[in-house]
């Protein structure tokens, strides 16, 4: 069965756009302009994955109330945050309402494709009991690559589907001085410096969460990052 | 000219009040003066009705012939006292000079009479080089020598002939000339006549007395030179003519004394204008009360110009003027006079009217200068107060104007560095809160400012406005471009696609550099600062620098020493890659840009110097400001003016400052002080 993904976005050209990508993908797409028509649809059928703009018509943040009401039919309902919108706070709140991602609308329709096809993976390997065998530890770091799950010290670490490919970009090779462009490459994502840097600022603070102590990213000035064990 | 002098040259406007003053000073001296003249004139008008009256106790002779000196005529001053009989004046209270007596042979002589209750006393002063003696033996008539001859009529009218002549000088008695019966003239000795006799370098001097009893109406007097025979003065005729003798009528000045007040001189005169009589004196000028410097200062302003009026112009014993000659020909007439240089002299002459003539007139005297003293006293003190109250005034005015000069002043300087070097703008004005002009203008530059202030504000988030707002539709047109990819394209229409695609990402990145500062400004919110190396920073820094740009050649100069301080190194990190970009767009190919890092006691100073041309004096201020943009691009990147507006963001947020300058050695200097905490 085809999967269906809902495009919840007030600019017709855009939502279209998007529609027509994504159906190219093979999967089915329904559209909606406003937060009212949406969650009409949602109630009565949940998406498989949602797409949302922050901005709706004449509600400015129409979007975040969205994801709150949706994370509340459905817990695992993999949903991104797609806006023009790229303050740092936006993405933060974004996030932190249990959106898998937050992009900014300067990504490409393969990005975005990309992206939605690694949700559903991750969907997918969830409902597989076993895990496979594509684990990398980096000391007290693990990362799932099929489920796309981090942990560090045995404890899960919440990154979102844009962290997570950071996190492992750097901690496939430590070492390494992976660069800006390398990094968005990795993170199917075109971001400038400033987003990279609070990017790689939100993946410290969530490790140091876990463990204050936590230190493996360096800066390396001018260049990149890198992990080091 | 400051504002200060401006309301100085106005404040000079009320000197117009002292001369107000002056002007009314003089109105008031003239209507005193027309008063004192009509109270004085009125004064003698009665006294002169009252003397018309009792014509006999005015003018007891009836003789009113003219007085006339050539024909021996003699005024006779009332002595109030007794002269000595030494051959001196001194002793005689007449102010008067001496008469000259007439003479047709050049004896120069001169006389003057005096009169008591008793006596008649005569004066008499003959310049004669020689002294000729009487001969002892002399007979009366006959013989030169100098001698003074007297003659007279008698109370009864009788004719009688006297002389005096002397063996030696000293006191002498007269001799009367007696025809003897065999016809001879004969002297006899009279001693009731008594005279002295002095001699001395010029000739003699005569001083006789005569006892009233013996002399009557006239008496002539004629001097004789003894060794010349010249003689001078008159002898009597047939029928007797000259030889009068004008006398005071007695109790004339006690009489006058009755009708006036002190200060006023009362004098009656006959139609001759001869002294009747008089009483009173004018006020002598007390020393102590004249004008001061500052009084007779006063008065040069303030006076009525005097110096036109005639100089009183009589002889003692004689009045003269027209207020005399009027009054004598019948009008009453009152007259200012000089006596000197600043007297002035009230003169107010009535006619004595007797049958329808005026026989004589009555002249009051009063002292103009009394009258001085007390407008001066009144209005002196005025003109101080005035003068002080001018003075006052001056310097309130003068104060004001510094006042209002000094807000005006801090208003200009405050607009002045309203906009400040770094493009930041200052909104609140001093004097603001003030109600009058000034505070309304300082609130006309408030709403300025916050004009000014607001557009600045939006230009500066334009840039990030714009961004944000075409985002979207530069989204539709790469979203759609990357549809049309996906459908499956010739090769001529791929070429196309690829051509869109490429100018939707110079777009995208033409948003990008507007949009820089606003993620800047977004950033340093959120930025949190930790502790970190600058050193090892700019070391790293440029390592990557050196790769990213290989046309420029970098050399970095850092102390030994790690180089601590507290700040956010990824902000430093985008302001140093501005600086650096900065530089490499101003350096020729293949130029040097120096790097430096340098500590100081309170900060780390990171300078970036490149080899391009010097910066233009008039920008280097503004060189920090956001979307400052001078430069005459080379390169296709989108400039916007903002770079170097980051650069001052990052270095402000760290407390620190950023500059510009032209180094000594060529090129241009950007600095960047970051505080070492």
């Amino acid at each position: 069965m085809k999967k269906l993904i809902a495009v919840v976005e007030d600019e017709p050209a855009l939502r279209e756009n998007y529609a027509a990508a994504l159906s190219r993908q093979g999967y089915q797409v329904k559209t909606y302009a406003n937060r009212r028509l949406a969650m009409q649809a949602f109630l009565t059928h949940l998406p498989d994955l949602a797409i949302i703009d922050i901005s709706l018509e004449d509600e400015a943040e129409g979007g975040f109330d969205l994801c709150r009401e949706l994370r509340a039919l459905s817990a695992e309902l993999p949903i991104i945050f797609l806006t023009a919108r790229d303050s740092e706070l936006d993405a933060v709140s974004g996030l932190r309402l249990g959106a898998d991602d937050f992009l900014t609308k300067d990504v490409s329709l393969p990005h975005l494709a990309a992206r939605v096809a690694a949700l559903f993976r991750r969907i997918d390997a969830l409902r597989r009991p076993e895990s496979s065998a594509e684990i990398v530890r980096r000391g007290a770091l693990a990362i799932d690559g099929e489920k796309m799950q981090t942990t560090w010290k045995g404890a899960p670490v919440t990154l979102s589907l844009t962290e997570f490919w950071i996190v492992h970009a750097l901690a496939r090779n430590p070492g390494h001085v992976k660069n800006r462009q390398q990094l968005m490459d990795a993170a199917n994502v075109v971001l400038d410096d400033n987003t990279i840097t609070s990017h790689i600022k939100r993946v410290r603070r969530k490790f140091q969460q876990i463990d204050a102590d936590f230190d493996a990213i360096q800066t390396v000035y001018g260049m990149g990052y890198r992990w080091v064990e | 000219m400051s504002i200060r002098f401006q309301l100085l040259l106005v404040a000079l406007a009320t000197l117009v009040l002292p001369w107000a003053g002056c002007q009314y000073a003089r109105e008031l001296e003239t209507a005193l003066r027309v008063a004192q003249e009509n109270a004085l004139l009125a004064s003698a008008d009665t006294i002169a009705r009252a003397l018309s009256a009792q014509p006999q106790r005015v003018f007891p002779k009836p003789d009113d012939q003219a007085f006339d000196a050539a024909q021996g005529d003699i005024y006779v001053f009332p002595l109030h006292s007794e002269p000595l009989l030494d051959g001196y004046r001194d002793d005689w209270d007449v102010p008067a000079d001496l008469a000259p007596m007439a003479s047709s042979d050049r004896l120069a002589a001169r006389l003057q009479a005096g009169m008591t209750d008793r006596y008649l006393f005569l004066y008499l002063e003959v310049d004669s080089d020689h002294f000729t003696p009487e001969p002892s033996n002399s007979h009366a008539a006959s013989g030169r020598f100098d001698r003074v001859d007297l003659h007279l009529l008698r109370p009864d009218g009788t004719p009688a002939a006297y002389f005096f002549a002397t063996t030696a000088p000293g006191l002498i008695g007269a001799q009367s000339v007696v025809m003897g019966a065999n016809g001879v003239a004969r002297s006899l000795s009279e001693p009731r006549i008594q005279a002295y006799w002095l001699q001395n370098s010029e000739g003699y001097h005569l001083e006789a007395r005569l006892p009233l009893s013996l002399v009557g109406p006239r008496l002539w007097v004629q001097v004789t030179d003894g060794s010349s025979g010249a003689r001078a003065g008159v002898v009597p005729t047939d029928p007797p003519q000259g030889g009068r003798l004008f006398l005071t009528t007695p109790g004339l000045g006690e009489l006058l004394g009755t009708f006036i007040r002190a200060g006023t001189r009362a004098t009656v005169i006959d139609s001759n204008s001869l002294k009747l009589g008089e009483a009173g004196e004018l006020h002598p000028r007390d020393l102590g009360e004249g004008p001061g410097p500052g009084q007779s200062w006063y008065r040069r302003f303030m006076s009525v110009d005097t110096s036109r009026w005639p100089i009183a112009s009589s002889t003692p014993g004689r009045l003269q003027g027209q207020s005399v000659s009027a009054a004598l020909a019948g009008q009453s007439h009152a007259e200012w006079l000089r006596t000197g240089s600043q007297e002035l002299l009230l003169s107010a002459a009535a006619p004595i009217v007797v049958d329808g003539q005026a026989r004589g007139a009555v002249v009051l005297e009063q002292a103009g200068d009394q009258l001085l003293d007390l407008r001066d006293r009144a209005l002196h003190r005025l003109f101080d107060f005035t003068l002080w109250a001018i003075g006052v005034v001056v310097i309130f005015l003068f104060g004001f104007a510094t006042w209002i000069s000094v807000r005006i002043g801090r208003l200009r300087s405050a607009a002045d560095s309203a906009v400040g070097n770094d493009g930041s703008i200052r909104l609140s004005m001093p004097e603001s809160a003030s109600a009058d002009e000034i505070g309304a203008l300082a609130r006309g530059f408030e709403r300025l400012l916050a004009r000014l202030n607001e557009h600045s504000q939006y230009l500066r988030t334009l840039g990030g406005k714009l961004s944000h707002e075409l985002r979207t539709p530069l989204t539709i047109v790469r979203s759609s471009l990357d549809n049309l990819e996906s459908e499956g394209l010739r090769e001529d229409q791929r070429l196309y696609v690829l051509r869109a695609r490429d100018g939707a990402q110079r777009l995208q990145s033409i948003l990008s550099a507007l949009g820089a500062a606003a993620r800047v400004e977004e950033s340093i919110k959120q930025a949190e600062r930790v502790s970190f190396d600058l050193r090892d920073l700019l070391i790293s820094a440029l390592g990557a620098y050196r790769d990213g740009f290989p046309d420029a050649r970098f050399e970095l100069d850092t102390p030994p020493e790690a180089c601590f301080m507290r700040g956010a190194p990824d902000l430093v990190i985008q302001m140093l890659d501005k600086l650096i970009e900065n530089a490499v767009d101003f350096c020729p190919k293949g130029g040097l840009i120096g790097v430096s890092l340098s500590r100081s006691s309170d900060h780390y100073a990171i300078a970036v110097r490149n080899d391009g041309a010097p910066i233009p004096e008039a920008m280097l201020g503004r060189l920090f400001e956001s979307l400052f943009e001078q430069r005459q691009g080379h390169d296709d990147k989108p400039h916007f003016g903002l770079g170097l507006y980051i650069v001052r963001l990052v270095a402000e947020f760290h407390g620190g400052r950023a500059t510009a300058a032209n180094a000594p050695q060529g090129g241009a200097v950007f600095t960047v002080m970051l505080p070492l905490i």
